[in-house]
């Protein structure tokens, strides 16, 4: 036989049918009358896990390429490890707990790699494949807080940070010469050792502030354009070049984490309600909720687009569970990952189909979802 | 018998062959009609004579008789099986003999039988033929019944004692008694048993009653008792519903684990970014508020009985109680630059000149301790209980554990100068308190709570608790109310504008409470007990001086496990969000949102 066994999902109006035809026409008040048409799609395969990685301490960040992870520890830590699961880095300089870690950059010679700690400094290392070293470039100073959150542009010259003294700075990433650097450096005393051993200090490009209370994540949703969620319950979203604050949207409880889709332009936030929301970045100064997606118990700590499919998230609670979204379906996940034994305190989706996710049990676990390709013609 | 026709009553059949049929009165014969019917006669009359089917043959006289309308309407009434005579209704309507109604007089007059006055005689045979069997030993009865028991109870050697009632159903009676209106009882008196007739003793409401029936003789008016119908629904006020008044904790959200021993108390950073908790372990662990990630532990050696976290936002430095001694000490978290220069602050301090006679010593930490984070340990002579800051950061009130005039203690932590502010003990002081804005000093003894003026130096208030002992008290950060916990599981809300009493006491807690505290910026409070929940209530003071504040109890927030009898030690609130801490006996720290 040249056939196989396929399972099928079906939706209708945009939304998943999960529970009996007949229950669904009615909840959804569908006239019987009309054509329904019902779509079907291949069914979407679980999760399969791959890896366990063990860390030291909490995991508080991880971001994956094609072919490494980098994740940020309560150990004052960076690791760089291979898709396998084995260490290939550790990156120390910091001395306070590393909150968050972020790619700049990739050859096959060397990359540029930021880690951000509640040291209130964010180093821009740069990473030498070959020779396996790691060298501390930059000392990027400024913010009065710990630095929670940073995210790189689509450029990948320039990068925002969040912190706790409500601040938004936005750096240069590009790393400048060290001979001119140096000769600088030289003329002015130097008052304390470690700051030539962590790179020259660099200040930020431009500050915004606005924010009532601490800010817990940023991302950029534009060339030019931040989004930054904070603990005084509101979205901001600001004018990279001049600025200015373009829009707010509020809410009602703190947010924790935030994530923009560009494939369909939504903004998914992780509150300290059990519940993700969605909203549109374009719809000015309201506090509109597109949808809400509730099956957590706890916090929702972080929160992740799929970058190939414009339907699918994860998100990681603090009820030891990770569970991985499709918006269509909006009263259930499609899967719940439970592997871990403590609080997620962050997930991660790589373009190849790898979710990844860290948390306070020390563990980072690695799942392989196959890609597949949005509905979406091209 | 037909007048016409004298034959009598005979069978017509004897007439058949004659020609006549009888004689009439005058003895003449009476001829039979001539008629010779046969049968074509009859047939032709059965067609053509209309009137054939009323006409009848006379046996008497042998004529043909027509019938009248009536007597055919007779005939065919009789047919049908109704009464012959036409103005006979059969529906008239009844007329009773024996009425249902009761009438003056009876149907009869017959007296009635002496049987309807004397006992029954059946059931006196009955009763005999019972007790006899009972008597006989043959049937037995059920218990309960004085027959059961035997009424008499053989003493042997012919004594014979009654044994009088049973006292079981009289027992239930007496509360049942005591909780009716005295106008409702039956009897005026609990009826009880007693051993004999001697025994029982005078009725004591003997005069009493008397005096009652002289009032009913000479009809004097008695006051009535004014009864008011009041619906019990009307009595409960009308508090909104707690789904309009959020936000506040409803869930609890992070549990912070690490201490090995009861956590005693809590404080926060005026940021919200960090927490302190003090154990009886003998450790201070500094927690990160939004992972519950323990970040410093503190080893200091004794119980912590208590921990303040400056409110100044610039200095960075936490007061803790430990045995006989408060440790200043600088936790190294947050912004650098700030506990840099809180640092710096407290080195820059230059030592007065003269010798100053303090209560209290000084004394700057050694380098070990230096290391851990302590930078100034005040050194009192007795164990203290309380430590608590002022609002600038500057001031800080120390309570010790003594019950002399020495108990509260005012300290300046820049000057690094004691003062003791009472020459007399009022009583074992449970806590003190700063007021946030205005200079005044609130100390909470058992019962009382005094306030006083720093400025000028005496005592403005004192407000009555309606409580047996006050464990905490807190202030509305407006600075117009206090709430008091006390160990009868009251809270009492004072609002000092209105009087020296309690505006309302709560008792919404079954057991002890523990610690009260307000929110900074929300409109709630929240109250920890032994019973291991925290209850949060809404409680909105109004800028209206006439409006007075609204407290509506919102949520009980459950989690904590009890140990040893005890439950929530501490509450305490967020300084920005509507989030509440707890910390309790099972040596964790909660926290709700």
């Amino acid at each position: 036989a040249d056939h196989k066994y396929v399972e099928f999902d079906f939706l209708i109006n945009g939304q998943f049918l999960r529970v009996p035809l007949v229950t669904h026409i009615e909840m959804e008040n569908i006239s019987t009358e009309e054509v329904v048409e019902i779509e079907y799609v291949e069914k979407y395969m679980a999760p399969q896990p791959e890896e366990c990685i063990f860390h030291d301490d909490w995991i508080s960040s991880v971001q994956a390429t094609e072919e490494w992870i980098l994740t940020g520890c309560y150990d004052q830590t960076a690791r760089i490890w291979s898709l396998e699961g084995k260490p290939v880095m550790t990156v120390a300089g910091h001395t306070e707990v590393v909150k968050d870690v972020a790619w700049v950059k990739q050859d096959s010679l060397s990359c540029l790699l930021l880690s951000a700690s509640m040291d209130q400094t964010v180093l821009l290392w740069e990473w030498n494949v070959e020779k396996n070293k790691v060298k501390a470039l930059h000392c990027c100073r400024g913010h009065a807080g710990s630095v929670d959150s940073i995210a790189v542009d689509c450029t990948r010259t320039k990068f925002c940070s969040g912190s706790w003294d409500k601040m938004l700075k936005i750096w240069s990433a590009v790393p400048t010469d060290e001979e001119d650097e140096m000769e600088e450096a030289a003329n002015r005393p130097r008052k304390k050792q470690k700051t030539e051993q962590l790179g020259l200090t660099r200040t930020p490009l431009a500050t915004l502030s606005g924010h009532t209370e601490a800010v817990s994540s940023v991302l950029w949703s534009d060339a030019e354009e931040i989004c930054s969620a904070s603990w005084d319950h509101t979205i901001k979203l600001w004018d990279a070049e001049t600025g200015d604050l373009k829009s707010t949207l509020t809410g009602n409880k703190v947010f924790n984490s935030v994530s923009y889709s560009p494939l369909c332009r939504r903004l998914a936030s992780g509150s300290t309600d059990r519940h993700i929301r969605l909203w549109d970045p374009r719809s000015k100064d309201g506090s509109l909720v597109l949808l809400s997606l509730t099956s957590h118990t706890g916090w929702v700590t972080s929160v992740k687009w799929s970058p190939t499919h414009e339907h699918q998230l994860i998100s990681g609670s603090l009820d030891n569970i990770v569970k991985l979204w499709d918006t269509r379906s909006c009263k259930a996940p499609l899967y719940d990952l439970a592997a871990h034994e403590d609080k997620v305190l962050c997930v991660d989706w790589t373009e190849a189909g790898l979710l990844l996710s860290g948390g306070a049990d020390n563990k980072l676990y690695c799942y392989r979802y196959p890609a597949t390709a949005s509905d979406v013609g091209a | 018998q037909d007048i016409r026709n004298t034959v009598g009553n005979i069978p017509m059949e004897w007439y058949q062959d004659f020609p006549h049929i009888g004689y009439n009165l005058d003895g003449k014969k009476i001829y039979k009609p001539i008629r010779t019917k046969d049968e074509l006669d009859m047939f032709l009359e059965k067609m053509e004579n209309p009137d054939y089917w009323r006409t009848v043959q006379d046996k008497m006289t042998g004529a043909d008789i027509k019938l009248t309308d009536e007597q055919v309407d007779l005939v065919h009434r009789l047919q049908k099986g109704q009464f012959g005579d036409v103005h006979f209704d059969p529906y008239e309507p009844a007329v009773d003999f024996f009425t249902h109604e009761v009438m003056i007089h009876p149907v009869t007059n017959r007296p009635a039988d002496k049987r309807s006055f004397i006992p029954s005689l059946i059931e006196k045979e009955k009763v005999r033929a019972r007790g006899s069997a009972v008597m006989a030993g043959e049937k037995h009865l059920e218990g309960g019944s004085c027959w059961a028991r035997g009424t008499w109870q053989d003493r042997g050697g012919g004594a014979w004692v009654s044994r009088g009632p049973d006292p079981r159903p009289l027992r239930p009676q007496k509360l049942a008694w005591e909780q009716q209106e005295p106008a409702e009882r039956k009897l005026n008196f609990v009826p009880q048993q007693y051993r004999c007739l001697r025994a029982v003793p005078a009725y004591s409401r003997f005069i009493h009653e008397r005096f009652e029936r002289c009032l009913d003789l000479y009809l004097c008016p008695r006051q009535r008792k004014m009864r008011v119908n009041v619906d019990p629904e009307d009595l409960i006020p009308k508090l909104p519903k707690p789904r309009d008044l959020q936000p506040f904790p409803t869930t609890q959200a992070l549990v912070y684990r690490g201490h090995g021993s009861l956590v005693r108390c809590l404080s926060v950073s005026p940021s919200g970014q960090w927490l302190v908790s003090g154990s009886d372990d003998c450790t201070v662990r500094f927690w990160e508020v939004c992972t519950a990630r323990c970040m410093k532990t503190l080893p200091v050696g004794g119980v912590v009985k208590s921990v303040a976290w400056n409110p100044n936002p610039t200095i960075c430095l936490v007061a803790i109680c430990v045995e006989q001694s408060v440790l200043l000490v600088n936790p190294c978290l947050g912004d650098k630059l700030l506990y840099g220069a809180t640092d710096q602050l407290l080195e820059s301090y230059v030592a007065p000149e003269e010798e100053r006679v303090q209560p209290v010593q000084w004394v700057t930490a050694t380098t070990e301790e230096h290391s851990r984070g302590v930078r100034l340990v005040v050194q009192h002579s007795k164990a203290v209980k309380q430590v608590t800051w002022h609002g600038k950061g500057d001031y800080f009130a120390s309570v010790v554990s003594d019950n002399s005039n020495m108990q509260v203690l005012i300290h300046q932590s820049s000057k690094r100068w004691s003062q003791n502010p009472f020459r007399k003990s009022k009583g074992l002081v449970q806590c003190v308190l700063f007021h946030p804005i205005r200079p005044y000093f609130f100390v909470a003894t058992q019962r009382y709570v005094r306030v006083y003026n720093l400025l000028k130096q005496e005592l403005t208030k004192k407000l009555m608790t309606n409580c047996k002992w006050v464990s905490s008290m807190a202030i509305h950060p407006g600075g117009d109310n206090i709430i008091c916990g006390s160990y009868d599981s009251k809270l009492a809300w004072f609002d000092l504008d209105l009087s020296t009493r309690p505006y309302q006491l709560l008792r919404h807690h079954k057991k002890a409470l523990r610690s009260v505290a307000f929110h900074r910026h929300y409109p709630l409070f929240a109250s920890g007990s032994d019973d291991g929940t925290v209850i949060v209530c809404h409680g909105m003071v109004y800028n209206d001086l006439l409006q007075n504040p609204l407290l509506v109890p919102v949520k009980v927030l459950k989690g904590h496990v009890l140990t040893l009898d005890l439950g929530v030690l501490d509450v305490l609130f967020h300084p920005t969000q509507p989030w509440v801490f707890s910390s309790g006996a099972d040596g964790t720290v909660r926290l709700y949102t």
